[in-house]
């Protein structure tokens, strides 16, 4: 056989053996890995290339190698899932670098950190007061992470008492001008609601390249041509100003007339629509 | 007096918002929201019902608002 149909089969099969395996050992960003991980990658992958190219002459001798360390790695992994204590050993623990505020120096030694790299990466998570961590924690790959002291965290709507409406995640219901008719099935509408929500902006269907509905029933749309500017759904804010609308409205008329049953009844009105508005802030504002 | 064109713009108003208040509750997932909306949609109802006593009366009282 000519050399270059060898390597030619050779490196189909190697490419179809490395996909299938990477199917296998699941997904990690590169960030997360371990540095064991990454050396065993590197090997597997200089391996699959000295196969594919003929440097291994055995066939035989180099998808044995190759695959005892594929077998190495999956049982590596089995057993850091299955325990605790050999999960410790290979992939290491966290170091706690920083706990009520100061700096463990110790640790900081232990893990071979000087304070410029602590710095350094606290600055990477945009936290550039050491006085703001209450805790940092170095994790088992060599990333910082950091919990800031309660003042410095972000106010959020538990803080301040309050009630907001649930955020459900919003679902996508055109993607490159196809309808995805189970998005649409999961948000508890169809078609036909697609169809007049569209008709409703005057846009038709072909002219859309992503479609989403958020949790509240509103639909968004991009289009194709990207000079056409589309109105944002606003039903709701619209609904609470008309209702405010209606409610100094009322109150006007009490003002405005001289007849005592007749101003009552004008302030009744306006004090229920002001209950309405009340109860369906929460909806129609947040 | 209050003139019975504004009083009938308010009422039209209100007729708006009470029908986009039962659109949302037939359209809402909880059975929270729902009852949310209704009792919101009866409120309306109600105040509209006033609007409308009060439009009659005004028309009554000035016959060259009647119509419409």
């Amino acid at each position: 056989m000519e050399e270059w149909t060898i390597i030619l089969i050779r490196s189909v099969i190697m490419f179809l053996i490395i996909v299938t395996f990477l199917r296998f050992i699941g997904r990690k960003q590169t960030s997360q890995m371990t540095y064991s991980d990454f050396v065993i990658g590197i090997v597997l992958g200089s391996t699959a290339t000295l196969i594919s190219f003929n440097v291994i002459k055995n066939l035989a001798l180099g998808l044995i190698g190759f695959t005892a360390w594929v077998v190495l790695l999956v049982v590596l992994n089995y057993l850091s899932l299955k325990s605790k204590w050999f999960h410790d050993l290979f992939h290491g623990r966290e170091t706690i670098l920083i706990k009520h505020g100061k700096v463990l120096e110790d640790n900081l030694k232990e893990v071979k950190y000087t304070g410029e790299e602590l710095l350094s990466q606290l600055r990477r998570k945009n936290i550039f007061n050491i006085a703001d961590v209450e805790f940092a924690v170095m994790e088992a790959n060599g990333e910082v992470s950091a919990m800031l002291k309660s003042e410095q965290t972000p106010i959020t709507p538990k803080h301040l008492e309050w009630q907001v409406a649930a955020n459900a995640e919003p679902q996508t219901v055109i993607l490159d001008g196809n309808i995805m008719d189970e998005a649409l099935r999961n948000q508890g509408l169809n078609r036909q609601w697609l169809q007049i929500e569209l008709e409703k902006t005057g846009i038709s269907i072909e002219n859309v390249f992503i479609g989403q509905v958020d949790a509240n029933g509103d639909l968004y749309v991009d289009l194709f041509d990207d000079a056409i500017q589309i109105p944002k759904p606003t039903t709701k804010e619209l609904l609470y100003a008309t209702l405010k609308k209606c409610e100094a409205d009322l109150e006007l008329y009490a003002l405005s007339t001289n007849q005592p049953e007749v101003k009552k009844k004008y302030q009744d009105g306006a004090t229920e629509l002001s209950e309405v508005l009340q109860s369906l802030r929460i909806k129609l504002k947040r | 007096m209050t003139v019975g064109s504004q009083v009938k713009q308010t009422s039209a108003s209100l007729k708006g918002v009470k029908a986009t208040l039962d659109i949302y509750s037939a359209q809402s997932v909880t059975e929270e929201d729902r009852k949310l909306f209704e009792t919101n949609s009866e409120k309306i109802e109600r105040v509209i019902t006033m609007l409308e006593q009060r439009i009659s009366n005004l028309e009554f009282e000035e016959p060259q608002y009647k119509g419409l």
